[in-house]
């Protein structure tokens, strides 16, 4: 099991068991994480389960990531990501992702 | 491993009055059904259809076959997978995204909402559904597209049109001449307005197309931009003619509505009860197993998104408009690469934008009698018409 801690703006956070192979997006909507809608259902076609992730052992964003975070509602930063494009794995263990402010 | 059950009896005509109640004889009984009359097999649970839209590998959208290509007069992305679907949808997402809305669309989008608004005559009877919902999805969608110059009667048209062709499923020669007449009325106004998005790059989704580093052909930007007009009148209009329905039928909803400025609930609860798309097809790739059921390749799969809304597995009295039910995603904007790509828009125009302002100037507008509304549709389904006197 890999442990992932899910921040709010408002510094509530949760920490949760991940199942490796699903994605973080999939992990946030088990456990109704607020803050990822995931209305696409991880196809990389809606950028609603944006989040931050500063931690190298997730990897860069592709390009197609990236052109999807420029349709994003919320601020994109260097750490924006998108959830579903990044699976667990034992080594992310301890992972801390931060859920952006609702823009409205 | 079961046969799958064949259903005779269930007619497109059926379906077309009223759907509901069949679905919900099928998510009971028959939850993978093939129905005789159109030949094609009906999933209408929850998790089927949620499933099947997110496995794309195995239910394609590919089918140059279907009346779509000659309505559209080309193969669009509506039916392609992969990454070329993804090229020619990325191309013009830039115009509808939520960053864009804020920066270009909201102030004008309110504004053309409260021209339309301020012409609606007060204390008469008005037919809302032909008088707003219709010309403010196509005044709205003429400006996303980069189309100004389209009048409102234009935008429905051809979009009535594209919509006949691609259902032309019987080859009616008469209505494929009729979306013939469109597209080259439409060819015509992209070729008029094209050198103004090249000079004055905007957020238009044609502009932004034309603009991109790496554009995609121009008889692809040509079928996305009538992809989006054959698609963003009529769901738009549906939908807030449905959620006034809604609203105005249930007055105690609507007045908590009001005193919680719950719009945007309003308006996922309305596309939830009634799906403006309520069905969408998938073509099976390989040899698959749905439910109890084994389907062959080669078959044609209908997720039916309108029945999943309602599914008793995932809502209490799903058949019912309640505005304040437990939350829970609905399927109308549909999941996977498909997802709609104009479901941000639609929220903020009609759930922070219209309804808000229509109900602020008119308080207590009224349906004449809900019994007058006629529901209709199979494939897009709505009011056709919403009696309202105006107060």
């Amino acid at each position: 099991m890999t442990k992932i801690t899910f921040v709010q703006p408002d510094g509530r956070s949760q920490t949760v068991s991940a199942r490796v192979g699903d994605s973080v997006m999939q992990t946030a909507l088990a456990h109704s994480i607020d803050g990822i809608f995931a209305e696409c259902g991880g196809a990389m076609m809606c950028a609603t389960c944006h989040c931050y992730v500063e931690d190298a052992r997730t990897g860069q964003a592709s390009q197609g990531e990236e052109d999807l975070l420029d349709c994003a509602e919320d601020e994109v930063r260097p750490s924006s990501r998108l959830s579903c494009q990044i699976k667990v794995t034992e080594d992310l263990d301890g992972l801390v992702v931060h859920l952006p402010v609702a823009v409205d | 491993m079961l046969d799958i059950p064949v259903n005779e009896t269930v007619t497109l005509a059926d379906l077309t009055r009223d759907p509901y109640p069949i679905y919900r004889q099928m998510r009971a009984q028959t939850p993978v059904v093939r129905v005789a009359q159109t030949n094609r097999i009906f999933v209408t649970r929850f998790e089927h259809t949620k499933w099947i839209k997110e496995n794309p590998e195995i239910f394609s959208s590919d089918d140059p076959m279907t009346p779509m290509k000659p309505a559209f007069q080309a193969h669009t992305l509506m039916r392609k997978d992969g990454d070329e679907h993804r090229a020619e949808r990325m191309a013009m997402q830039p115009a509808f995204s939520p960053k864009v809305i804020r920066t270009d669309w909201a102030d004008l989008y309110t504004k053309l909402a409260e021209d339309y608004v301020s012409r609606l005559p007060k204390g008469e009877t008005v037919d809302l559904f032909s008088d707003l919902c219709g010309p403010i999805a196509a005044r709205i969608l003429a400006h996303m597209l980069g189309l100004e110059e389209a009048t409102d009667e234009q935008m429905q048209r051809w979009s009535q049109r594209l919509i006949d062709g691609a259902g032309n499923f019987g080859n009616d020669p008469e209505l494929f001449a009729l979306s013939d007449a469109a597209n080259a009325e439409m060819n015509a106004l992209f070729e008029q307005v094209m050198p103004r998005h090249i000079a004055e790059p905007n957020n238009s989704a044609f502009s932004v197309m034309l603009n991109a580093k790496t554009p995609i052909p121009i008889r692809q930007m040509y079928a996305n931009i009538k992809i989006a007009i054959g698609g963003g009148i009529n769901e738009p209009r549906d939908a807030l003619a449905t959620i006034l329905y809604g609203l105005l039928t249930n007055p105690e909803q609507l007045d908590e509505v009001k005193r919680q400025d719950a719009w945007l609930d309003a308006f996922e609860e309305g596309v939830r009860w009634v799906a403006p798309i309520q069905v969408s097809g998938r073509r099976t790739t390989q040899e698959v197993q749905i439910g109890d059921h084994v389907i062959g390749p080669n078959e044609t799969v209908m997720t039916i998104q309108a029945s999943a809304n309602r599914d008793e597995a995932v809502y209490a009295d799903g058949e019912a408009f309640n505005v304040f039910r437990d939350k829970h995603p609905h399927q109308a904007f549909g999941s996977g690469p498909h997802h709609c790509a104009g479901a941000q828009v639609a929220r903020r125009t009609l759930g922070q934008i219209m309804l808000p302002l229509l109900f602020e100037r008119f308080p207590n507008m009224a349906l004449t009698d809900p019994h007058e509304v006629i529901w209709s549709g199979f494939g897009f389904r709505g009011p056709l018409n919403l009696p309202i006197t105006l107060a």
